[in-house]
């Protein structure tokens, strides 16, 4: 029952359209070739830190031309100057332009509507509208490093004075975000009133699958606190922009000469606001991804989730608290007693829901039929990497831990623990699971494990040495890698180490892309199934492989069970799916 | 919506004007006005928040109608508004922590 | 398949779509404007006079001069909100007459509020009171400015509706009303922030 009263034109039908599994794609393939560009970057700082000032290998003339038209020296190798945009680009090109638009706008576009029965989803020129000034805020990223001093170097934290007073990328980087948060905010709130609006007859709010439930929360953390880092971003391009001093204090001196500027500002201000919406986003960046691993362990252990209640309660009160935590990054401003206490306790309140989801992703595999498919392995793979991460968090939390701990490679250790081996094989596993959904083809497993199996020994190569030199005092953000430091000489060694885990985790990635291609390429069954995991969530149960455009499903569905009816004592198969009569009424 | 209702709604938009007009007038004059408390200015602004606060509640509850929307909206202005509190006092709290003598 | 719930509502919420759609968006900008009042509320404890002396000295003479301007654009906004939902009345009465008039009257009374604006802008800068003069004058500057954009904003999409977008009206006179009401929210939070941008800026000094 597709509407055909016109043939839609290239254009309309694959650039500008406003059907959500379009726009899933679009956002899916953009995000991952920025998650490539953001990994490159951080290939090229590797090389740096295991072999300082020697020249790259293979790109050394084109990192020497990028870092000439920045206006620094260099025989090929990578200069600190340079080293410092790579860092602040590296960080804000994975976390906004890689994993959320990956988990939110890719993931939450495609799959949502379909695990509610929706034909699409509330607002479709609105989702379009979003993708692309996404889109723009992307190019104005790219752009800014052919500036003159280069893209953004202040960090992806910016932090004024130094973000104030840095060149002319910048501004860029500013003006980008702008971007990046309208279409963050248009996304989320496309999301929230698709869930609470379109959700088919039946599905109640307790029916919903897990990973409905987890871009509900992230949805809600977008809308409310991006907006303040908004504001910051306008305050910070006014005082580059105009002289004003929102953030610059007075008195400030810089290169000898007292800054030209009115004073009076504040650079605890900036940290207030960012952390306001930077702490929100951490977990923007792992909910999804929690939901993703629900979804796959439910469908290969062929058992519901366990705890289905309280997983639900813990990501709605991890959302929650997660506005009540941010200054656990400020522990080191000077804070008084009274707040630093507020926040560690608050802190550690949070790591309770996190514990609670993880418990419950643990104890849904005892018993179960364990089914270990690529995405399973890299939902299996994703436990005790999240684990870890979460637990490495513990010590930073404690303000007087945080003493030791702050600003050094511990915290880039515990953040990646999250965020690669973490979000990053939750994007993995989703992109394995629902890739049959989206081409009506299967992925190779045999590619699909050497893919995992590589990335999960590399990963814990560079994260886990890190958590050493922290350890030992190493901080981060040094262009050196720690070699002028005494206190940091005997953990050295471990750079080189580090560099060779990252750039074998890049080789180990290529059988999965050889795996996309070739997948990509070959010819689809001519009446694919649609359901090839014996899935009972309603993308899977009730629409084609891919599903039919123009509104998803022949009919409205209508849904009588909960999403995680396997193994149901009476019925004859193994799964049931979610819009599936009740027995006794079939 | 019958007209009736309508009428009915028109002659309240009209009563709410009025009051918002007094309201504005109100805190122009309080503005002007000493304040015999320790802090004037601390007296000045909780008056004009205070006549501010009111002013946004009547345009808020009597044009946007948000006294007779459904819960889900009320439940989500709730949110934010918590939210929004912390956002205002928590760096405030915090230069008043650091002005004391920790 | 059509989108469920544009125009009629869901039983279980009350709600058609973009009722929901915008109240989510001004949450956003509750959030959004509260990171600009919180600005305000540490830059202004943590000064030792307020507004702050800078090259030119105080703005507060200046500022007592303007006053009656901010106030008559008070009551100017005030007044736009009050013929905006008369707008939407008018459109439930199905009066497309007065609802022409009572929105063009808005868009008017939203004009106005810019033209003295302009005036309040240019002699500030003219006396030398910049944004990059004080903090004081930075906020000021940037609040107001992000109001007015939002003003702009709204005018564009009201100047739409009261333009080509008008025909809508003709064949689904129902979607048509809820689109007025849905930009009419989003008006009357304009002149909300307003209400508290006034005291704010101009009288609590």
């Amino acid at each position: 029952m597709s509407d055909s009263h016109h043939e839609e034109s290239f254009w309309r039908k694959y650039i500008f359209s406003t059907d959500h599994k379009t726009i899933g794609i679009q956002y899916g393939i953009t995000a991952l070739l920025f998650l490539f560009f953001g990994f490159s970057l951080m290939m090229v700082m590797r090389w740096q830190l295991a072999f300082p000032d020697q020249a790259v290998p293979v790109i050394g003339g084109l990192i020497q031309w990028l870092a000439e038209l920045n206006g620094f020296a260099s025989i090929g190798n990578l200069p600190s100057d340079l080293y410092n945009v790579f860092g602040a680009m590296h960080g804000t090109i994975m976390i906004f332009l890689g994993v959320v638009p990956l988990v939110v706008g890719a993931f939450g576009n495609y799959v949502v509507p379909l695990q509610i029965g929706a034909p699409d989803m509330a607002f479709p020129k609105l989702n379009m509208t979003s993708y692309w000034v996404y889109f723009i805020g992307g190019v104005i990223m790219l752009v800014s490093f052919f500036l003159p001093g280069g893209a953004a170097n202040s960090g992806w934290t910016s932090y004024p004075p130094l973000s104030v007073i840095a060149t002319t990328g910048q501004t860029f980087w500013l003006l980008g975000m702008v971007f990046l948060i309208t279409s963050s905010l248009l996304g989320s709130i496309n999301i929230i009133v698709t869930i609470i609006q379109l959700r088919a007859p039946g599905l109640t709010w307790m029916r919903l699958p897990f990973f409905v439930w987890a871009q509900f929360v992230t949805s809600f953390l977008l809308v409310l606190a991006f907006p303040p880092l908004e504001a910051a971003g306008f305050f910070q391009l006014m005082d580059r922009v105009f002289d004003t001093s929102f953030f610059l204090p007075s008195g400030l001196v810089v290169g000898g000469e007292a800054l030209d500027v009115s004073g009076g500002g504040s650079p605890l201000l900036w940290q207030h606001l960012f952390w306001f919406l930077a702490h929100p986003e951490v977990y923007v960046l792992i909910l999804p991804g929690m939901g993703v691993i629900a979804e796959i362990i439910a469908n290969n252990t062929r058992k519901p989730i366990w705890g289905y209640k309280s997983l639900v309660y813990s990501v709605v009160f991890l959302g929650f608290m997660s506005f009540i935590v941010w200054a656990h990054h400020m522990f080191m401003t000077g804070m008084g007693q009274g707040m630093s206490i507020f926040f560690q306790t608050t802190t550690m309140i949070i790591s309770v829901p996190s514990v609670i989801i993880l418990s419950c992703f643990m104890l849904s595999l005892w018993g179960g039929s364990i089914r270990f498919n690529t995405p399973m392995l890299f939902a299996l793979g994703w436990i005790p990497m999240f684990g870890i991460g979460g637990l490495t968090g513990l010590p930073l939390g404690l303000s007087t831990l945080d003493i030791h701990l702050h600003d050094t490679y511990y915290v880039i250790g515990h953040f990646h623990y999250v965020v690669a081996p973490g979000t990053i094989f939750a994007i993995f596993a989703g992109i394995y699971y629902w890739f049959p959904k989206m081409t009506g083809k299967m992925l190779d497993e045999t590619l699909g494990k050497i893919h995992f199996f590589f990335s999960f020994i590399f990963m814990n190569g560079i994260f886990w040495p890190m958590l050493i030199q922290g350890m030992a005092g190493v901080s981060r953000r040094l262009a050196d890698g720690g070699e002028s430091y005494a206190h940091a000489q005997g953990t050295l060694h471990l750079n080189e180490f580090m560099s060779y885990s990252a750039w074998l985790l890049a080789i180990a990635q290529i059988p999965f892309i050889i795996n996309l291609i070739r997948t990509l390429l070959r010819k689809k069954a001519a009446e694919p199934d649609p359901n090839p995991w014996r899935a009972t969530t309603i993308e899977w149960t009730d629409t084609t492989s891919p599903p039919m455009g123009h509104g998803n499903f022949e009919k409205v569905p209508t849904v009588y069970r909960g999403p995680y009816e396997y193994s149901v004592p009476g019925d004859s198969s193994d799964f049931t799916p979610q819009t599936s009569k009740l027995i006794k009424d079939r | 919506m019958s007209v009736k209702d309508m009428t009915h709604h028109i002659a309240n938009y009209r009563k709410i004007f009025v009051f918002l007009l007094i309201g504005t007038a109100l805190t122009v004059t309080a503005s002007y006005m000493e304040f015999n408390v320790q802090n004037s200015i601390a007296g000045a602004v909780f008056v004009g928040l205070t006549i501010a606060a009111i002013k946004g509640y009547l345009v808020a509850a009597n044009f946007m109608h948000l006294n007779s929307e459904k819960k889900i909206i009320h439940w989500i202005l709730l949110l934010t508004v918590f939210f929004l509190s912390l956002l205002l006092f928590i760096p405030l709290l915090w230069d008043l922590n650091l002005m004391s003598h920790y | 398949m059509e989108i469920p719930y544009n125009v009629q509502v869901r039983e279980d919420t009350g709600l058609y779509n973009s009722k929901l759609g915008i109240w989510l968006f001004l949450a956003s900008e509750v959030m959004l404007f509260g990171g600009l009042f919180s600005a305000y509320i540490l830059l202004r404890t943590g000064a030792p006079v307020w507004p702050p002396i800078g090259e030119h000295g105080s703005i507060m003479h200046i500022l007592k001069e303007t006053i009656p301007h901010a106030t008559f654009n008070t009551v100017v906004l005030i007044a736009s909100s009050v013929t905006m939902v008369m707008a939407w009345v008018s459109l439930k009465m199905k009066d497309l007459r007065k609802f022409r008039i009572y929105l063009g009257t808005t868009l008017l009374c939203a004009l106005v509020f810019l033209i003295v604006k302009y005036f309040e802008y240019s002699h500030k800068i003219h006396e030398g009171f910049v944004p990059s003069h004080d903090t004081y004058m930075a906020l000021y500057f940037t609040l107001t400015g992000l109001h007015g954009l939002h003003i702009i904003g709204g005018m564009i999409v009201l100047g739409y509706f009261f333009g080509p977008g008008i025909k809508m009206w003709n064949n689904e006179p129902e979607r048509f009303t809820n689109r007025i009401e849905i930009v009419g929210l989003y008006w009357h939070f304009v002149d909300l922030v307003w209400i508290f941008l006034f005291p704010i800026l101009y009288l609590l000094n």
